[in-house]
């Protein structure tokens, strides 16, 4: 401690920016793992307090994934001696119309006999019609606005607002307001209530609920009441407390969690070669002192100790400041994970802040203090060997051997060709993610010797752009491996996860435009909302002729996209005629025979899967899908697996006779319109439009905009990926910036020695910018070689355990390209700061600079 | 050939230092100084502001006919590259270059053609006796060696000032010895006007005027 105190301290306050820029590698790899995790745990977080505020009191509840309840269901269900209350509800969300204000969620709810099992908090009045159920239930266009919606838009009771529903805008009166804790601060606050029967209507329900709620009898214990009730509704209705729908979240998040700790693995990695970086820079330059240390009488330990309490203060610091930057990257991440919660569940959930636990909180701390650590591990332990008597010998500089060069060589081989056999003899998953590691492993410990083979290389390139400033940059990197070793690893890692993802996002892309081109062929679609997955309307199955009607349609297919629950957890099924669609859509089945499978599945006689929920749930072909159903449980055999982007969780194909029979659904969630030959697609749009305009409100897409409107979603699918390419060139500008200050600090001497001897201004800034771009450049053609390696293994675990997708391995070389002026642009703005200081700094003082 | 007028350097800090109380001094071509006195008597600082790599605090220095006091940083540079060579007591080579890379350096550093820089290097490192020991790196190399490689860089256009700081003081002395003989001898035959900053009074009788620096001031002006 107190070495730490009289040594390090004063270090540390003589080299700021470097000691900042050490510190910023720890908490960028913090920062992206706290984020990460922390939008994760946000939005599951604010998924469960959506679901517990809104089932208020209800301690079971009866659902049937998206198909909905039955009404008979709810009397069966009140009939049963040990339920105490059990209400309905449908749970929607609305375009307010709003400036600002987004989307309400409103609840349809029985006031009769919902308020045994949610308290409303109805702010008190005489007046207040909410008092009197009956009145609430006279008029349908009542409804119940949180406080903090209405004063938010200068709302009162008595006021009027407009909502678009099924029949378009109609106008509700605000009848009462409720307090904003429990229900009312569901969803952010932007919640309201109407009354069920309203809302079956408006939001096209049939006859149907979302859910039940109960609320078991006094006295009956809650596992007494399920059973019950689980006897009475059959095996096709889920009977479960509310909570565990918020572990159904866990489930689906799996193939993101895996993606955010390949990125958080990565980035923790790029943190410990940027601690190696600056900590074997700052035992070079403190050996001096090392040699004072040790001739005083301080033993190897004391030394190796002293290093390590600095690295591990410097992961303890960068982590506390990277838990700061990682909950502002959680806050701005969590919107994006939010809509895809909403898009799986329909459970609408609006996270307020930022929610972490704290053992994620500790687990992040630790993490990048033990990464600091194992980073300033070999320094350390080199600084502790330091030889008194050679470490007080003035100008004497540090080169990797070439035995150590060696060794490390020898164990990169090793470690690859285990990981190739591993590739080969594909034993299990986890021993499959294993060689990954491996493989990354063996590159990282070949990288020393690679980018001295490049940088030998790019010497007669430099040396041809500027003879002398070249050559000295091009040997700068080739004698002095180990201040640039690091940093070239650092910039190698985060460029490879870029290659990596880059390319898996190209092969997917490239895989959805073919399917868009297969199965996005009508030349118009009619939807009931602008989102194409909203899924909160629907159109009476009625539509399907009504349309066909319209002068210039020749055919239209109804479409019911629903999760239904496979096996307890949601999964989507999309309802169609399959022999009408099959006359349209080439169906590619991976593994059966396509005219077989369209026969059988068009009788109702089995399912076609998406290959993603094929991989996601372990099923195959010829393996039969348990769906949950009004019937009890549906055993529908699996008749051919195909490549399906429907949903991003998988997909299966029913027909719609099948699904009419068994779930009574005559509802469509869209209509794909063929017209007939010659027919403007526009004009006809237009008689769609005008032929509804008076009892329906629904969007009609053209091809194009449909694929505009896909295209854009997928973007944000996307949104991930971008946001993991934008952390990897960040790690690498600041990876370049943080060398290029070391080597400016650690070469001080030798620029001196440069202007000493007759080096101008210009010729040293050229020196340092070649270096700079020089590291860069060799950073940039390992992260290329290595890039090729991780989209391997990326398109490996997409197919093999996240997405079920079988993508083609096809090198992103535009992207690669494009990565070339963004990271030699990053290297030379790099160093424009540290060549400016080179440039300040006193020559005598750096000509004595040791 | 050298010509201070009034030449100070104060050191600011905590408190403001005086290296260098103002100082008059003028010396001929062709001579060969030493500059000798004890730590911190100023020795090093009036070398580094002759040769450029400092700024005086007040005063004026001129060298060969140019005034150091009104040129740019690149000027100041370029009088330096054309007509001061210099020797540290560490060498100062560049660890990473071979012997004739080191010399052939400030030659680079001017533009000179690829083959009269070749022809011009060697030229150097036979004059010091290196001509075998041209592809080493500097850490293959003993003391004396590195010493009279960068004795041959300081030469490379064989510049009229020589200035040496402890050339010395880190070689043991029978290499002190040979490194002094090398210097007087390219004195003579090229008529270089040679400072040397010593702690050596070996050294310093080897040259014809001593310099005695005593707390920032010419304490002795000595010809031998």
């Amino acid at each position: 401690m107190t070495l730490l105190r009289l040594l390090t301290w004063p270090y540390v306050r003589k080299h700021r920016l470097r000691s900042v820029l050490t510190l910023a590698g720890i908490m960028l790899g913090v920062a992206v793992f706290v984020g990460m995790h922390g939008a994760n745990q946000t939005v599951a977080q604010a998924f469960a307090a959506t679901v517990n505020r809104i089932a208020g009191k209800a301690q079971l509840q009866v659902s049937a994934g998206e198909t909905g309840v039955p009404e008979e269901v709810l009397e069966a269900v009140q009939s049963v001696r040990e339920v105490g209350a059990a209400a309905p509800v449908i749970e929607a969300v609305l375009n307010t119309n709003l400036k600002g204000q987004g989307n309400l969620l409103v609840l349809g709810v029985d006031m009769t006999g919902d308020r045994s099992l949610r308290d409303y908090d109805i702010e008190g009045g005489e007046e207040d019609v909410v008092e009197d159920p009956l009145v609430f239930l006279a008029q349908p266009d009542s409804l119940i606005l949180s406080r903090k919606f209405a004063e938010a838009n200068g709302i009162q009771r008595g006021s009027r607002i407009t909502l678009d529903t099924m029949q378009g805008p109609r106008q509700f009166t605000v009848r009462g307001l409720m307090k904003s804790d429990g229900l009312a601060g569901a969803f952010g606050g932007n919640v309201a209530v109407m009354d069920i029967y309203a809302a079956q209507f408006i939001f096209g329900r049939g006859r149907r609920f979302d859910r039940i709620d109960i609320g078991a009898a006094e006295g009956v214990d809650l596992e007494t009441s399920q059973n019950k009730v689980r006897a009475v509704v059959g095996e096709g209705y889920d009977v479960l407390p509310p909570a565990s729908r918020t572990q159904q979240f866990d489930a689906i998040s799996r193939s993101l969690s895996i993606t955010i700790n390949l990125t958080s693995v990565f980035a923790l990695m790029i943190g410990v070669f940027i601690i190696y970086n600056s900590f074997s820079i700052a035992i070079t330059q403190r050996r001096n002192e090392i040699g004072i240390l040790r001739a005083l009488g301080a033993s190897e330990r004391d030394v190796l100790r002293m290093f390590l309490a600095e690295s591990a203060a410097a992961g303890l610091a960068g982590s506390i400041l990277g838990l700061g930057l990682g909950l502002l990257m959680a806050r701005s991440l969590s919107p994006f994970m939010s809509n895809m919660v909403r898009e799986l569940y329909g459970t609408h959930q609006m996270p307020d802040g930022v929610s972490m636990s704290p053992w994620t909180m500790a687990a992040a701390v630790a993490l990048g203090t033990a990464v600091s650590l194992v980073g300033g591990w070999l320094p350390a332990r080199s600084a502790a060997r330091v030889d008194p008597v050679k470490a007080l010998q003035k100008g004497r500089y540090q080169v990797l051997s070439e035995g150590e060069n060696r060794i490390r060589r020898i164990a990169a081989l090793v470690l690859a060709a285990v990981s190739i056999a591993i590739v080969v003899t594909r034993p299990t998953l986890t021993i499959f993610y294993f060689g990954y590691g491996l493989m990354v492993l063996a590159l990282v410990l070949l990288s020393p010797s690679l980018s001295h083979w490049i940088a030998l290389s790019l010497r007669p390139l430099l040396r041809l752009i500027r003879p002398v400033e070249g050559t000295l940059a091009a040997d700068s990197l080739i004698q002095a491996p180990r201040r640039t070793s690091a940093t070239v690893a650092a910039v190698m890692l985060s460029l490879a996860l870029a290659v990596g993802f880059a390319g898996v996002s190209r092969a997917i892309y490239t895989q959805l435009l073919d399917w868009v081109d297969d199965t996005l062929n009508p030349d118009l679609f009619v939807a009931p909302t602008e989102s194409v997955t909203q899924r909160s309307y629907r159109f009476p199955l009625s539509m399907t002729s009504e349309i066909a009607q319209v002068p210039g349609v020749e055919e239209v297919q109804a479409v019911r996209t629903v999760r239904v629950q496979l096996k307890g957890v949601p999964a989507m099924a999309v309802v169609v005629d399959v022999r009408q669609v099959a006359g349209r859509v080439k169906y590619k089945p991976v593994d059966a025979d396509p005219v077989e499978m369209v026969q059988l599945a068009s009788e109702g006689k089995g399912a076609i899967l998406s290959t993603t929920l094929a991989v996601i749930r372990g099923i195959k072909k010829g393996d039969v899908l348990e769906l949950a159903s009004p019937e009890g449980i549906l055993k529908v055999p699996v008749l051919g697996t195909r490549v399906d982007f429907s949903d991003q969780q998988g997909a299966f194909i029913i027909d719609r006779s099948l699904y009419s029979r068994v779930w009574k659904d005559e509802t469509a969630n869209a209509f794909r319109v063929y017209l007939r030959k010659g027919e403007d697609p526009e004009a006809v749009r237009r008689r769609i439009i005008e032929r509804f305009s008076s009892n329906r409100k629904l969007f009609v897409f053209t091809n194009a905009s449909i694929r505009e409107l896909i295209m854009r979603n997928t973007e944000q699918w996307f949104g991930m990926t971008y946001i993991q390419l934008l952390v990897a060139l960040i790690v690498a500008v600041m990876g370049i910036v943080n060398t290029m200050t070391v080597s400016i600090a650690d070469r001080r001497r030798e620029l001196g020695v440069l202007q000493a001897v007759g080096g101008l201004r210009n010729q040293i800034r050229n020196t340092v910018w070649l270096e700079a771009v020089a590291i860069g450049t060799v950073g940039l053609v390992l992260g290329w070689l290595m890039g090729a390696v991780t989209l391997y293994y990326n398109i490996e675990m997409i197919g093999g355990d996240m997405a079920g997708l079988d993508l083609d391995y096809v090198y992103p070389f535009r992207f690669a390209l494009a990565l070339f002026p963004v990271i030699v642009g990053a290297a030379f703005l790099a160093a424009l700061w540290p060549a400016e200081a080179a440039l300040r700094a006193s020559l005598v003082e750096s000509l004595e600079y040791e | 050939m050298i010509r201070l007028s009034q030449v100070s350097k104060c050191f600011d800090g905590k408190r403001t230092v005086t290296a260098l109380h103002p100082t008059d001094l003028h010396i001929d071509k062709g001579e060969m100084v030493a500059i000798i006195g004890p730590s911190g008597s100023g020795k090093s600082t009036l070398l580094n502001l002759i040769g450029g790599l400092d700024r005086p605090t007040s005063g004026e220095i001129e060298l060969d006919g140019e005034r150091l006091g009104g040129l740019s940083g690149d000027g100041v540079t370029r009088v330096r590259r054309d007509k001061i060579g210099f020797i540290f007591q560490f060498f100062n080579l560049l660890p990473s270059l071979s012997c004739f890379d080191n010399v052939a350096l400030p030659l680079h550093l001017r533009g000179w053609p690829r083959a009269k820089i070749q022809q011009r290097s060697q030229e150097l490192l036979e004059l010091v006796g290196l001509g075998a020991r041209m592809e080493h790196l500097p850490d293959e190399m003993s003391g004396g060696e590195r010493q009279r490689t960068a004795i041959a860089r300081a030469l490379s256009v064989y510049p009229p000032v020589l200035l040496a700081d402890e050339p010395t003081g880190n070689l043991d002395s029978a290499t002190g010895a040979d490194i002094l003989r090398l210097i007087s001898d390219l004195h003579q035959r090229l008529n270089t006007t040679v400072l040397i900053v010593t702690h050596d009074m070996q050294v310093a009788h080897a040259a014809q005027r001593i310099l005695t620096l005593r707390d920032g001031r010419i304490a002795d002006d000595r010809r031998l």
